[in-house]
């Protein structure tokens, strides 16, 4: 350790001088790889915040819009889905159908220049040449035959992607139906004239903004008339904290970037549009969509004990162990007494020592229970913490899971 | 007479030449800004050679500058080495400036909201140049700032060099060893992720447990009964504004008062009951300048490099997931200096082990001179002392293991297992399911079943046999039912598991194996247990894996599996019957999932 005690001046103002530079040199090899650095930090951050995103839409977005994106049925639309990022399937074969159109005009008119070539009566080309022209109109008959045939595959693709439309205007879902030009008039194809001027979703709901914006958007505030367009569904709701929703706004970021991240950019095909349940069609293996899952318990405890009794809801004790220790976690805190109170003795000291307070006049042992699971903050034992139970078991858990809970812990003498 | 600009310069240049008064001027500057030391005083100085000029002018900068005001002119060549000081003294001013300097400028780029300051972390690091080397210098000095703090005092203890006339430098060195660990514990909630809000939320409940005014405090500490945007400015004033002027003020008095008193010496240097800090002999005399001037210029570049040599290469401040009220992570702790209190908590009572034996600990060790009044400060005549001092280290290091998250709180072993190779980067650790490089997360369903084979089997003849028994007994079907229940898509569920490919996926074998390895060191509660990995496609660039664990139920009363006459735990048996008529245990399964994109890179 004396070697810190160098006992020459020099020694110490040259070892000094030399740990600054050092420390000056270092320094400045990180300041010159920063911008790599950051770079990727941000890949990587981004990178995490999909899987975050991943996270909660599989367990917040996926019963509605479907585990790979693809929408449910009748109930919300596809996000895994072309046209949402700007792939326009109509337009792609109307620009392949007018390509293919101009080409054979320019075909045309080159046969018929050598036909008037070939019959010329003024100045008939000699023998040699008759039998080249002869080559080249072969040549380019057989282009013009390409051609048609891509005409005819477009025309076909597109008459595919429009029945497909088709179906959905039938089935009454097509959102925004309203907009659509007085198809009386021309007489043409409705859905067809729709995608002429509404060739990408942006378009089609008259976004001014980006696509990040418009997701963001729709996730914050949810989309007020969608029930209506989507009769089998509750409508999308208002996900953000800022629209009285359970999310914060760097979740809502991590959502929207988990979808944004569905972007094939130009891979996408016109298979993946007809894929995806846009418009409410039927699943791709032909079944219907799910049950939608049975409401959450809430916190209103006269509510939730009196559709008990309604419903004739009896909870097992020994599904409720199984919550209890697994599902929900309880048994992580409410364990030895240190943090929650004992798992341990529960129905024994709501009976002797809960109850009798003033507050509770009039409560059952089943009352207090739910109370406690479905509004934690609203009374907490003296000698621990408020605060540390979340407040959201109620909306976690069905009534059925909750009286199981109950059942559970009223076998807990 | 003219009159000149610069009348005095400009007459000393007509009077002795341009090239005297030049350097006479830079003299005269010089000994101005040292207050006192004059080019040539310096020179002699820094070569180690005795000042020339009478009196001598090494002093005046104590005497007439401010800077060093308060700093002796000289000490005892005793107390200059290693022993007794260990520097620790030192080091704790150096930190107080260090973190001073790194905390302003971490300040231009925080604000303290709930909505904005996590974001503000990611800028630090993703848009400020040399913003992560700042966060964790900050962070890195205040851990060592708390640990060289407390061993300042442990020292002070053991060289009973809090005896009189030093008392009351204890006492207010106590106070700044609290103000500092409050001060690293607020700095804590700044970041608003995970780890500081649940950090927080355990330490700041201790608290509550104060009888009639706990209740109030806590209030006013969270500004709400839940953490939340008040409770972080509040954290946050205190963290840059009243804890460090306290701590300033504290500061001040605490070295007053030992230049006052003078650095005590080493115990055997001094007669018994004396204290000759103060008559420092002339041989002993170590001058401020050059001496210790140079070794503290030598330490400061010294110490400052060692950071940043930890924190180019080992060291990174932690930052989690933002921070969620609603969500408990497992294993939350206090910081590591508030373990103790933690530890200390499982002992029973919350008011008495959390509010009053604290209470005790610190206002013991704040009467300690007072209580402990012998003259001697030689060691071997204090023993009661010494032991009572080791006594202190030994219990706070008991309890602070016991205050780890590991120490009696139980967790099922499913749960703990998963989470062991699952959970997110945290103190420079991840679960090693997430290392998998993205190239070996192959899809596919993989099971553990697969390493309890002997070798004499090829793995697709292994792989067979699993599937065609969890096909028989249904445990493949409530997987998959599991799987759907935890939102995998329908186009994803797996068909049957394959073989583990340990050619092209060598880390996933490894894994795996450590999966299987944990699953296989509870058999009391996981008996005939398996555990699968299944990973699926879920975006581009996006895997999804999910975890699942299937065992026989086993009875658990009190946290504790039931065990039968032969030490075999208790299963719980179903309705049904085999073909043979014998009972089927219930079979309990759980998983766990995540997702990993490519670019998240937890194996870099």
């Amino acid at each position: 350790m004396n070697i810190l005690f160098i006992k020459s001046i020099e020694g110490r103002i040259l070892a000094g001088i030399t740990m600054f530079v050092g420390m000056m040199i270092l320094v400045g090899w990180v300041a010159i790889n920063e911008e790599a650095r950051m770079q990727s930090f941000v890949r990587q951050h981004t990178g995490r915040s999909i899987e975050r995103g991943a996270e909660l839409f599989a367990s917040l977005c996926s019963e509605c819009h479907g585990e790979e994106g693809y929408g449910a049925g009748d109930r919300a639309p596809g996000l895994n889905n072309p046209h949402l990022f700007g792939f326009d399937p109509v337009g792609l074969q109307t620009a392949a159908i007018t390509n293919a159109n101009r080409a054979l005009v320019r075909l045309n008119k080159e046969i018929d220049r050598l036909l008037a070539e070939l019959t010329d009566a003024q100045n008939p080309p000699p023998e040699e040449r008759q039998s080249e022209i002869l080559a080249e109109i072969a040549m380019l008959e057989a282009q013009v035959e390409e051609q048609d045939i891509a005409i005819n595959a477009a025309v076909a693709e597109r008459i595919a992607v429009l029945e497909t439309l088709d179906t959905a205007v039938e089935n009454g879902l097509f959102p925004l139906w309203d907009t659509v030009v007085d198809i009386e008039q021309t007489g043409d194809n409705e859905v067809e004239v729709f995608f002429n001027s509404n060739g990408t979703r942006l378009a089609q709901v008259g976004w001014a903004g980006d696509l990040h914006g418009y997701v963001v958007t729709t996730l914050i505030h949810g989309r007020p008339g969608s029930a209506r367009v989507y009769p089998n569904s509750t409508g999308m709701a208002a996900w953000s904290q800022t629209a009285g929703g359970p999310l914060r706004q760097d979740q809502i970021e991590d959502l929207a970037a988990y979808i944004l991240n569905w972007d094939k950019g130009d891979n996408w095909t016109t298979e993946d549009f007809i894929a995806v349940a846009q418009y409410g069609k039927p699943l791709a293996d032909g079944s219907l969509p799910s049950e939608p899952p049975p409401p959450p318990a809430g916190d209103n405890v006269a509510g939730i004990l009196q559709r008990w009794e309604l419903e004739e809801v009896v909870g097992s004790a020994v599904s409720g162990e199984m919550l209890y220790d697994q599902e929900f976690g309880c048994t992580d805190c409410h364990r030895a007494g240190a943090s929650a109170p004992d798992t341990i003795g529960t129905t024994t000291r709501i009976r002797n020592e809960r109850l009798t307070l003033p507050q509770f006049a009039g409560y059952t042992i089943e009352q207090y229970i739910v109370e406690s699971i479905t509004r934690p903050g609203d009374y907490v034992v003296e000698g621990y913490s408020s605060g540390l139970m979340p407040v959201n078991f109620g909306l976690r858990m069905t009534d059925q899971q909750l009286a199981d809970i109950v059942a559970y812990l009223l076998t807990q003498e | 007479m003219t009159i000149l600009p610069f009348p005095s310069f400009l007459d000393d240049v007509k009077e002795k030449g341009f090239k005297k008064a030049v350097f006479e001027g830079i003299d005269d500057s010089v000994e101005r800004l040292t207050a006192g030391l004059n080019v040539q005083d310096l020179r002699e100085a820094f070569r180690g050679e005795t000042a020339s000029r009478r009196p001598n002018p090494r002093l005046t900068p104590h005497a007439d500058g401010f800077w060093l005001h308060m700093r002796p002119s000289y000490f005892n060549r005793d107390v200059t080495g290693m022993y007794p000081t260990f520097r620790l003294g030192w080091l704790s001013s150096y930190f107080v400036f260090f973190e001073t300097i790194t905390g302003i400028l971490l300040m231009l780029w925080y604000t303290p909201s709930p909505e904005i300051a996590y974001g503000d972390m990611l800028t630090i690091l993703s848009n400020v140049p040399l913003g992560q080397l700042m966060r964790d210098m900050h962070r890195l000095g205040a851990e060592f700032m708390v640990a060289v703090v407390a061993m300042h005092m442990m020292r002070t203890w053991i060289t009973g060099s809090y005896k009189k006339p030093r008392q009351f430098t204890w006492f207010t060195g106590l106070l700044l060893l609290v103000i500092t660990g409050f001060l690293s514990f607020s700095g804590y909630l700044l970041p608003w992720d995970q780890l500081s809000l649940w950090a927080v939320t355990i330490g700041a409940s201790m608290a509550e447990a104060t009888p009639v005014v706990g209740d109030q405090v806590n209030l006013l500490l969270r500004g709400a009964p839940e953490l939340g945007a008040n409770g972080l400015l509040r954290f946050y004033l205190l963290h840059v504004l009243a804890l460090p002027a306290l701590l300033f003020v504290f500061y001040g008095v605490h070295y007053y008062k030992v230049v006052i008193h003078g650095h005590s010496l080493p115990p055997q240097k001094e007669n018994i009951g004396e204290d000759t800090a103060k008559r420092v002999p002339l041989d002993k005399r170590v001058y401020f300048i050059p001496d210790m001037l140079t070794y503290e210029m030598m330490w400061l570049g010294a110490t400052t490099f060692i950071i940043t040599v930890l924190c180019i290469w080992f060291y990174h401040a932690p930052l989690e997931n933002h921070a969620d009220p609603q969500v408990t992570p497992l294993g939350t702790t206090a910081p590591w200096y508030f373990l103790w209190i933690q530890g200390a908590l499982k002992l029973g009572d919350k008011f008495f082990w959390g509010v009053a034996f604290p209470t005790i600990a610190l206002g013991g060790l704040a009467l300690l001179p007072y209580l402990d009044v012998t003259p001697s400060r030689r060691y071997a005549h204090r023993r009661f002392m010494l032991t009572i001092a080791s006594l202190l280290i030994s219990v706070t290091t008991i309890l602070s293991y016991m205050g780890l998250a590991k120490f009696a709180v139980q967790t099922s072993a499913e749960t703990e297992i998963v989470h062991e190779l699952t959970f997110e980067p945290a103190h420079s650790k991840v679960g090693v399911g997430r290392t998998i490089p993205f190239d070996q997360m192959i899809v596919g369903a993989y099971s553990t079943a697969q390493m309890h084979h002997h070798d004499d089997m090829s793995p697709n003849d292994i792989i067979a046999e699993i599937n065609a028994e969890a096909l028989v007994n249904g445990q493949f079907e409530q997987m998959i039912q599991e799987l759907k229940d935890q939102h995998v898509g329908a186009n994803q569920l797996p068909l049957r598991f394959r073989a583990i490919p340990a050619a092209e996926a060598p880390t996933l074998m490894r894994v795996m194996e450590a999966f299987a390895h944990h699953l296989d060191a509870e058999p009391k509660e996981l008996p005939n247990v398996w555990g699968a990995l299944v990973i699926t496609d879920n975006q581009a660039g996006l895997k999804r894996l999910d975890w699942v664990v299937s065992w026989d139920s086993v009875l658990i009363e009190g946290g504790e599996v039931q065990l039968d006459d032969n030490g075999d735990p208790i299963l719980v048996y179903s309705d049904q019957v085999d073909a043979e008529g014998n009972p089927i245990p219930v079979r309990r399964i759980y998983s766990d999932h995540l997702f990993i994109h490519q670019a998240s890179a937890y194996f870099d």
